[in-house]
This record gives structure tokens, sequence and C-alpha cells, in this order.
């Protein structure tokens, strides 16, 4: 899949983003296998990205509701009570500057829909509140794995580990781990399906490019984007920028929903010294279904 | 002719002759035994941890429990029997999909990966996608919540990864025969590789509120040599509201 150099032009950004302090000239460190070194806990910035003129969404409606996950500009997220001022805290430190986040293509951020896909991702949304049946609730709300996109901008961070041959990603949100293998080719057989993709990766210089095929079809982009097809075929590009900052990039490709590919970047940004993650049950104290549905009949 | 005999005869390396402590275990570049790979038990102790016939749906086992007494104080005796007799719907992680805890999640009848780095291991879990953030020379963080999978913290014994656990919730099974413990609860894990694709793991349990003194399960892990191996995902939780929730909304 090919985009056009365009893509990459930089965006002025209406979000506060923040990043490492003149971290920029710092040499990249390499680990014995070779990697380049992108080890340690980091928050993520910007990937949860608005699209233009953004569908009525009756679980988010983000033009009523200040503390809508899409409109607040603070990466805060959408549970600030809870959260409180979390992830700032997790970036201890640090200052605030530029880095590319969002939709950077097509640059008027208008997802090449299909027309017909539209219209039915539409209706979708629609059905989810009051939610129609169980395939209308959000996988976040049934504590699901979250795909590439649906955990957390701003307060549960996300931790790299490196062991031969592999990048790991631990994130916080939900014990949710995705492994990318760097020394296999091919993705697995086209039965085997999962929430997270099944990712393969390699090096170009300070990029790790990962090539991830195999979803279920279930996971979402976002609150007004609730699913995404088993066609998703995603490129994802993490540039090791200096020791605290971490770029990244995805190429969306489905092919059932979109004429085209297009195109989210956002950041990494390491997370203070000595932080560390605590367990996040989610499926475990959950009554989501319960309290939406009404108790399901005994077993 | 005995093997040994026909190894020598043939020119044949016969692994299974060498003594486990003389074959290599592979090294991280920090010289501890590597123990990156996907493991799993094979054995029943998920079901029962100690010795057990067959029942529908439950395959027979020899235990895991050295000498496979469980020294329950008295009173507690009555919830582990409670616990069996509602096991169908009360087991948190079979009947519920709750996470397993510690050690269960070792013996759950699914593979695991350890993830071993210089300054960390993680182990991601492939039942209900439970994960083990392990941070090595640390100490127990104080005053967090309670865990279904505790607060891990590792550290070296020579070739030995020892895991000491804590800060547990009282909500977990150790099988799905209703065995059971507080939050109370400590383990000790040891996790020793004996060979290249075998791991000795051991588990002190300690909880004074449910056991009279500390007692331990003992089991291999095995590695998944298959060249293609992979830890996969058991979306526990996912498939059972699938089956309970196939006809809401019910209000």
């Amino acid at each position: 899949m090919r985009l056009s150099n365009n893509a990459a032009v930089l965006m002025a950004m209406a979000a506060i983003v923040l990043m490492a302090s003149a971290a920029s000239a710092q040499s990249v460190n390499r680990l014995s296998d070779s990697q380049p070194d992108m080890q340690g806990m980091y928050t993520r910035t910007g990937v949860k990205a608005l699209e233009a003129e953004p569908p009525f969404n009756p679980i988010d409606p983000g033009e009523k509701n200040p503390f809508s996950v899409s409109n607040r500009e603070d990466g805060l997220g959408p549970y600030p009570r809870i959260f409180g001022q979390g992830g700032n805290v997790l970036r201890g430190g640090q200052q605030r500057a530029q880095r590319r986040v969002g939709i950077i293509f097509p640059e008027n951020k208008k997802l090449p829909w299909r027309p017909e896909e539209d219209v039915r991702r539409k209706q979708f949304l629609l059905e989810m509140n009051p939610a129609k049946d169980l395939r209308h609730i959000e996988l976040n709300s049934r504590c699901a794995l979250p795909g590439l996109f649906e955990g957390e901008d701003g307060n549960n961070p996300y931790t790299f580990l490196q062991p031969p041959g592999k990048v790991v990603i631990v994130y916080d949100y939900n014990h949710t781990s995705r492994v990318i293998d760097l020394n296999r080719r091919e993705h697995l057989g086209k039965q085997v399906r999962l929430f997270m993709g099944d990712s393969i990766g390699h090096w170009e210089g300070n990029t790790l490019v990962v090539d991830t095929t195999n979803f279920n079809g279930r996971v979402a982009y976002s609150r007004e984007i609730p699913y995404l097809s088993e066609d998703l075929h995603t490129i994802e590009r993490f540039t090791v920028a200096d020791g605290n900052t971490i770029d990244y990039e995805v190429t969306i490709d489905d092919p059932k929903l979109f004429t085209g590919p297009w195109k989210v970047a956002g950041y990494f940004s390491r997370a203070a010294k000595d932080v560390e993650s605590i367990e996040f049950a989610c499926a475990e104290g959950s009554q989501t279904l319960q309290n939406i549905f009404g108790a399901p009949p005994a077993r | 002719m005995d093997r040994f005999k026909a190894c020598m005869i043939l020119g044949l390396v016969c692994l299974a002759e060498i003594p486990a402590a003389a074959q290599t275990v592979k090294r991280t570049a920090g010289g501890k035994p590597d123990l990156n790979g996907i493991w799993q038990v094979l054995n029943t102790a998920a079901w029962d941890i100690q010795d057990h016939s067959a029942e529908l749906g439950v395959p027979p086992g020899l235990g895991v429990v050295e000498g496979d007494e469980i020294p329950y104080r008295p009173e507690a005796l009555a919830r582990r029997q409670q616990n069996r007799t509602n096991r169908k719907t009360a087991d948190p992680s079979e009947a519920n999909c709750f996470l397993p805890g510690v050690p269960r999640a070792t013996y759950m009848p699914y593979p695991f990966e350890i993830v071993q780095t210089q300054d960390s291991v993680v182990i991601r879990y492939e039942f209900a996608h439970a994960l083990r953030a392990i941070p090595m020379g640390t100490r127990h963080a104080e005053g967090i919540p309670a865990a279904w999978m505790g607060d891990s913290r590792g550290h070296w014994e020579g070739d030995t990864l020892v895991i000491d656990v804590t800060n547990f919730n009282d909500e977990t099974w150790f099988d799905h025969s209703g065995n059971f413990h507080s939050d109370a609860l400590h383990v000790v894990e040891r996790f020793t590789m004996t060979n290249a694709d075998h791991i000795l793991y051991e588990a002190t349990i300690d909880d004074p509120k449910v056991f009279t003194r500390p007692w331990k399960v003992t089991m291999p892990l095995y590695r998944l040599v298959d060249k293609n191996a992979k830890l996969l995902e058991y979306e526990c939780v996912f498939y059972l509201q699938e089956e309970r929730y196939k006809n809401a909304p019910f209000k």
C-alpha cells in the first residue's frame, strides 16, 4: 500500500500535546540483538482521532458533552473523575511541544468511506444507545481485548519490552498485551481471527514497521467508527525519535469499508521514572451488561 | 542391547542419557537462564490440585500438592466443601471467566508466554488475556488495591527465578474443586530450568487465615516446541457473554 508524500506533511494541531524536553539530539541505544532500544513505559497521545464531520454518536455525543473522549483536548480521556490528573502525573517533567497527531491522510480528515458502509455504520451507531442487542455494545464495555486503537490515549500507560526477536507491548488498560514477531515473514492462517490481530515486524533504521492482519471484524477504531472488518490490514510505524519519544503512524486499510487507506499519527512519551502498573481488572467487577439488558436467565 | 550401548555404538548423542544439569540452558545476554518462550503444564491441576478420579468433563489426575494434603484449618473446610458443591456456577475462573490468580494461572489448561528482559519479566496468559508484570529487584507496593493476580516482585537466586506474590484479594480459587484462600495469601514461586525445554515450577502457599502451615505445589512446565508456536487469544468473558446475552435485552 502506498500513500503520497503529501500524507507526511506536518499538520497544525488543535490538541495540546507534550513531548520530552530537548531530547531530539539524543542518540538511540541498541540492544544485544541490535534492535534500537525503545523499552520502558510511555503514555500515548493522538491516536484516538476524530474524522471531519463525525457522525452523531448517542454513546458519546461529542458536540454536547465537554467530557467526551473525542472533544477533550487534554488527553485525560472519558473518565476524568476516576483518573483525575493521572496522565499528567505519568508524564511528569515533560514539556509541551508539537508533534503530529490525529488523522494525517487524507489531509481534510474526510475518511474514504464506501457510501453504503458509511450509512451502515451511522445506523449501527444509532442502535448502540439504547443497545439493540449484544452486538451493539462496544467491546470496551464488554472488557474484551481492545484491538490496536481503543486502548487509552492519556492515562493508561504502555510498556514496551524487547526480548530477542520480539517487541512486546503491555497495556495497563484491561491487562492487554500484544507481541510483534520480528523473525516471522508469513501471517497466521486465515482461519485464525484475533482481537489484537497477528503482528509481524521489522526494523528500518530506528523505525519499527509492523504489519498486522487476521483481525476478527469486531474491534473498533473509535466510538464513531464502532467496528472495522475482518479485512482490516494495518501498517504501523513506531519511530524511536529520542530517548523519551516514539512517534507513531498507522495506515488503516480496510477495503470492505473504505475505498482507500487512511492514516493516523500519534506519539508515545516516556512516563515519569518509577511509575508502576497496577492491575486493571475489568470483567471481574463489571455489571454493565446486566444494567443495560437486565439479568440473563439463571444457568 | 541397552540404550546406552546403542548410543555409543551408533555414535549418536542421546540426550536422555545426559544428566539434566549438564545440558546447556540458553542464557540471556545478562547471563541468566533465558525463560523466554511459550510454556504449558501437562496435568489436570486446573480441575483439582489433589489426586482425583475422573468425572464427566473432569480428566483424572495425580495431584501436584506435595504429600497430597492441603492443611486447612478446621473452620475453613466447610467453605471448601461448599465451593466444591457449587463449583459449576461458583468457580470464578471456569464458570465466570475471571482472572485465575496465582498459582492457578500457571496450570490452567492454556499456554502462557514468559517475556524476559534484562530488568523485567512479564507473563502473558492465553486464558482471559491475564497478565502479570513482575518488576525485578523491587519491593512490594504499599497501599494499592488488592488484586486478582496479586503484586509480583522477582529476583534471582542463582539460576532460579523467584517471584514473591502478595496483595491478593480473596476471590480466586486454586482449582475447579473449590480449594480457596483468603486475602492473607502469600505465594512464592520458583522457576528453575532443568533443561532447554523444561522448567521446574514450585509454588509455596502460605495463608494463615485458611491453612495451618505453608504447603507447596510442584510441576514441570513444558516448552511449546512446535515450530509455529504462538500464544493466541481465549477471550473467555466475551464467549460467556455471547452465550448468556444472546437473547438480550431481557427487560
